[in-house]
C-alpha cells in the first residue's frame, strides 16, 4: 500500500485545481493494525524460537554424547577382536548398532528442528521489514497531518479580500523597514564606538605631549596679517 | 536529546543568536509552537512534532493571492528556486504555499535555532523573488 499515492489520488471534483491530501482514516487504521499484528506474530515467534532452540541444543548435546559412546564401544569391540573374544565383540557390535540407530533418529530430529529455527528466523525478519515499512508509511501520514495543523489556522487570514490586497508586499515592506532601522542602529552604535576610540587616542597623544605645536597660533596670526596686508 | 514542545519554546524564548536574532515562542491550543523571529516578525514559523521529526513550517500565501493565470508560472519558479534555498523547501498544503524544514527529533538545540533563523531569512528571499506574481 502506498499511502501517499492513495492520499493524493482523491481529488474533489473536476473543477478543483488543487489536490488536497485526504487522509484516509481507514488506511491509517489498516497500517496500524498490520503493525500490531506483525508485532504480535514476532512476539509469538520469538517464544517458539526460544523453545525450539532449547530443544535443538539438548538434542545436539545428546547426539554428541552418543557419538562419544559409539567411539568408546568401537574401541572396545576392536580390543575384544584383538583378544579373540568374538562373542563379546558381537555383543558390543550390537550395542553400537543400537546407539547408532538412536543417534540417527536424534540427528534427523535435530535437522528438522534446525530447519524450523531457520524458518522462524526468516519469518521474524520479514515481519520486521513489514513493520518498518508500515511505520514509514504512517510517518508520512502523520507528517501530512502535522503540516495541515500548522496551516489550518491561517487559511482564513490568507483568503483574498480587498483589505488583504498586496498583503505580502506590505508585509515585506515592513520587514525591510525594520531591517534597515536595525542596520542604521548598528551603524550608529559602531560610529559611537569609533568616536570613543578617537577621544581615547587624542587624550593619549596629549598626555604623551605628541603633536603639541606651540608655534601653531603664531603661524595662524602671521597668515591673517599677511591676508590683511594683501 | 529529544525536546518536548515546552522545553523547546522555553529555550527559544531565552535565546539570542550571534547575529542578534531573538525569538518569541508560544504553544498554541492545537499543539504547535508559533515562533516569531526578530529578523522577520511578519511571517511566523510553526513548529510541529511527529514521531521522528521536528517540522518547521512558514505559511507564505494562499493560492488565491496569486495573479490570475500566473499559478503555473509561479509553480515553475518555485520548483526552480527550491533547491537553491538553504535548509528550506517549498511546498503546497491545502492551497497554502509554505516554506518548510524538517529536522530529526534529536537535533541539538543550536542547530534548531540556526534552522529557524535561516528559514526566517529564506522567507523574505523567496517572497521577494515571486512578489511580482502576487496580487
Amino acid at each position: 500500500m502506498s499511502i501517499l499515492r492513495d492520499m493524493f489520488s482523491a481529488f474533489k471534483g473536476a473543477g478543483n485545481e488543487v489536490g488536497e491530501a485526504i487522509i484516509d482514516a481507514n488506511a491509517v487504521r489498516i497500517l496500524e493494525q498490520e503493525i500490531r499484528e506483525a508485532d504480535e506474530a514476532i512476539h509469538k515467534s520469538k517464544q517458539s524460537l526460544t523453545k525450539l532452540k532449547g530443544t535443538e541444543i539438548r538434542l545436539k548435546r545428546e547426539i554428541n554424547s552418543l557419538e562419544v559412546d559409539i567411539q568408546d564401544y568401537e574401541a572396545k569391540a576392536v580390543q575384544a577382536l584383538n583378544e579373540n573374544k568374538e562373542e563379546i565383540a558381537v555383543k558390543v557390535a550390537d550395542r553400537i548398532a543400537e546407539i547408532e540407530s538412536d543417534r540417527d533418529e536424534k540427528a534427523a530430529e535435530h535437522a528438522k528442528l534446525a530447519a524450523d529455527v531457520e524458518s522462524l528466523n526468516k519469518m521474524i525478519k520479514n515481519r520486521n521489514k513489514i513493520i518498518q515499512k508500515n511505520k514509514r508509511e504512517l510517518e508520512k501520514v502523520r507528517t501530512i497531518k502535522e503540516l495541515q495543523k500548522t496551516t489550518s489556522t491561517i487559511s482564513s487570514n490568507f483568503a483574498a479580500s480587498s483589505s488583504n490586497a498586496h498583503r505580502v508586499s506590505k508585509a515585506l515592506d515592513r520587514v525591510k523597514t525594520k531591517q534597515a532601522k536595525w542596520k542604521d542602529d548598528m551603524e550608529a552604535g559602531d560610529w559611537m564606538a569609533s568616536q570613543e576610540n578617537v577621544d581615547d587616542l587624542d587624550k593619549e597623544l596629549e598626555a604623551a605631549g605628541i603633536g603639541n605645536n606651540p608655534g601653531k597660533s603664531n603661524s595662524v596670526l602671521e597668515r591673517l596679517k599677511a591676508r590683511q596686508n594683501a | 536529546m529529544n525536546y518536548t514542545l515546552e522545553e523547546l519554546a522555553h529555550g527559544l524564548n531565552t535565546t539570542t543568536t550571534e547575529e542578534g536574532t531573538n525569538f518569541d515562542a508560544v504553544i498554541t491550543e492545537i499543539g504547535v509552537i508559533e515562533v516569531s523571529c526578530s529578523n522577520n516578525e511578519e511571517f511566523p514559523i510553526h513548529l510541529a512534532m511527529t514521531e521522528t521529526q521536528l517540522l518547521s513550517v512558514t505559511p507564505l500565501f494562499n493560492i488565491s493571492e496569486v495573479l490570475e493565470g500566473k499559478v503555473d508560472q509561479l509553480n515553475n519558479l518555485l520548483l526552480q528556486l527550491s533547491p537553491a534555498v538553504p535548509l528550506s523547501s517549498i511546498g503546497l498544503q491545502d492551497g497554502n504555499y509554505i516554506l518548510f524544514g524538517a529536522m530529526a527529533l534529536n537535533t541539538i538545540f543550536e542547530n534548531i535555532v540556526h534552522e529557524l533563523e535561516v528559514q526566517a531569512e529564506n522567507t523574505v528571499d523567496v517572497l521577494e523573488a515571486i512578489e511580482p506574481l502576487l496580487n
